[in-house]
């Protein structure tokens, strides 16, 4: 049994994985996303990046948590409640840059963590250097 | 006691933008923070605003060196969502001009490298051969920067004459093996100057998530041109360079080897190059609603690019690219650390760090 089947149960999951095109995508209702990083890590995965997306007609924040399991792309999708979702900056140093550029475009407030600029320039507001411009 | 040193965001050795706070004490460095976005272009949010024609040639503007990659990235994206599959050999030529294009990239990076090791002769032999390779991705393309050479569905152009194209690859290899390789592998110079500074262990490579010739010099066989195929590289014999040391020396030669295998996949792909079509012909692009997602090998290291649409629109809804470096550069902090304040320019090179992706 590979690490991909017995990964949902491990996880306390009974979704199942969906193949769409190169990724493997876990639908992640009632999982934690700091649980879903550390049992990666047990198995080696490498954390490649968090894509966030804004949903149309107000629903709000999507966060795509992508990982590499010996060559094979893992998805992992999140509905932000809030705009507030945990940090899983201290287990997985790769995810920095990362969180706090969701911060400064969407103004996600990733818990457990602060934040230094990184592509802020000094009287700009986190969430409103790309999205609300025209707004 | 301890100091700060401020270098950059004008760089005494690199050409872009971005700041490293060193913190020392005498000459050694103790800890070090980095600073991005000088430049920061806004190029996600700019592709919601461009049509599916559009957004390709902004892409591409992503960076200067690996152009052809993003355009490939996101083709590969569009295609997905389209269901399109790309005749065989636009995915050979796709192949072709990836590798002509890690070639221009390794030589440039080993000329820069040169440079900062005070070997200025080294610096024009590879800019003289880095010409070279750039004529025949013109010879190709009609472009020396950006190639405009992906679309939906294939490749803009053909490769008409294969084998002029491969005696030029042929000249170069020659050029390469007898020159830039040896003295990179035995020069003196060279080695001491990069052996046993910047070591970045497994470890650290790891936890930092780092990509490209900075892990394989780290000792972790990773490279989405085998772990996961795109393209034609499925139908390429070829071998992953690894290094274990995880100095400037080890990603020295992992991109000396590199340079190699990339030789060796042009004359494979040029040799085996399939009959026409170079695209496949699609009647009306009507995008679903969906989400896509692409990964290449860029000559720095694992490109990834995700793509979401709503269905009847022109416009992507997001375009989200993290590029190598952006994964890449928060490792020099681990490289720096105990370093003489001397040996960090060549460090910080030894990632061949591009700016201008990470500010994209």
């Amino acid at each position: 049994m590979n690490v991909l089947e017995t990964l949902p149960e491990e996880l306390g999951t009974d979704n199942a994985w969906s193949e769409k095109g190169r990724a493997h995508w876990l639908t992640c209702d009632g999982l934690n996303v700091r649980d879903l990083a550390k049992g990666l890590i047990e198995h080696q995965a490498r954390f490649i990046t968090i894509t966030a997306i804004q949903l149309p007609d107000d629903e709000g924040i999507r966060m795509d948590y992508h990982w590499d399991l010996d060559g094979q792309l893992l998805g992992f999708q999140f509905l932000v409640a809030n705009n507030q979702i945990e940090s899983i900056y201290d287990l997985c140093e790769a995810a920095n840059w990362i969180e706090r550029e969701i911060h400064e475009y969407f103004a996600v407030d990733f818990l457990g963590r602060d934040y230094e600029p990184l592509f802020l320039r000094k009287g700009d507001k986190p969430g409103v250097n790309l999205r609300e411009e025209d707004e | 006691m301890s100091y700060k040193i401020p270098m950059g965001p004008y760089h005494p050795a690199l050409e872009e933008p971005y700041k490293l706070d060193l913190i020392c004490e005498d000459e050694t460095v103790v800890d070090a923070q980095l600073h991005i976005g000088f430049n920061f272009r806004g190029i996600e949010h700019l592709a919601e605003t461009r049509n599916y024609i559009q957004v390709i040639p902004l892409l591409e503007r992503v960076c200067g060196i690996c152009s052809n990659i993003h355009t490939l990235s996101l083709c590969q994206t569009m295609e997905e969502l389209l269901e399109v599959t790309p005749p065989p050999r636009a995915l050979y030529i796709r192949v072709i001009m990836a590798e002509l294009e890690r070639l221009h990239s390794h030589v440039l990076w080993a000329g820069v490298a040169g440079k900062i090791m005070g070997f200025k002769t080294m610096f024009m032999k590879c800019f003289a051969l880095r010409e070279k390779v750039m004529q025949v991705l013109e010879a190709i393309s009609g472009n020396r920067v950006n190639y405009a050479m992906n679309r939906i569905g294939g490749v803009n152009r053909d490769i008409l004459h294969p084998a002029t194209v491969l005696a030029m690859v042929e000249a170069l290899e020659s050029e390469m093996v007898h020159t830039i390789i040896p003295v990179f592998t035995t020069s003196t110079t060279a080695l001491s100057r990069c052996a046993g500074i910047g070591v970045l262990t497994r470890e650290q490579a790891i936890a930092c998530g780092v990509v490209g010739p900075t892990a394989r010099a780290s000792g972790l066989s990773q490279d989405i041109r085998k772990s996961a195929p795109y393209a034609a590289y499925a139908e390429m014999d070829f071998h992953v360079p690894v290094e274990t040391a995880g100095d400037v020396r080890a990603r020295l030669l992992v991109r000396a080897l590199e340079i190699i295998e990339s030789c060796n996949i042009l004359r494979q792909a040029l040799t085996k190059l399939p009959v026409r079509p170079v695209y496949t012909e699609i009647e009306d692009i009507v995008f679903p609603t969906g989400t896509a997602t692409s990964r290449v090998e860029a000559p720095r290291g694992e490109v990834m690019y995700s793509v979401s649409w709503e269905e009847d629109s022109d416009n992507p809804s997001r375009v989200h690219v993290r590029t190598p470096t952006y994964a890449n550069m928060p490792a020099v902090r681990w490289m720096v650390i105990g370093a003489q304040l001397g040996e960090t320019p060549l460090i910080q090179a030894s990632i061949d760090p591009c700016y201008s992706c990470t500010d994209r």
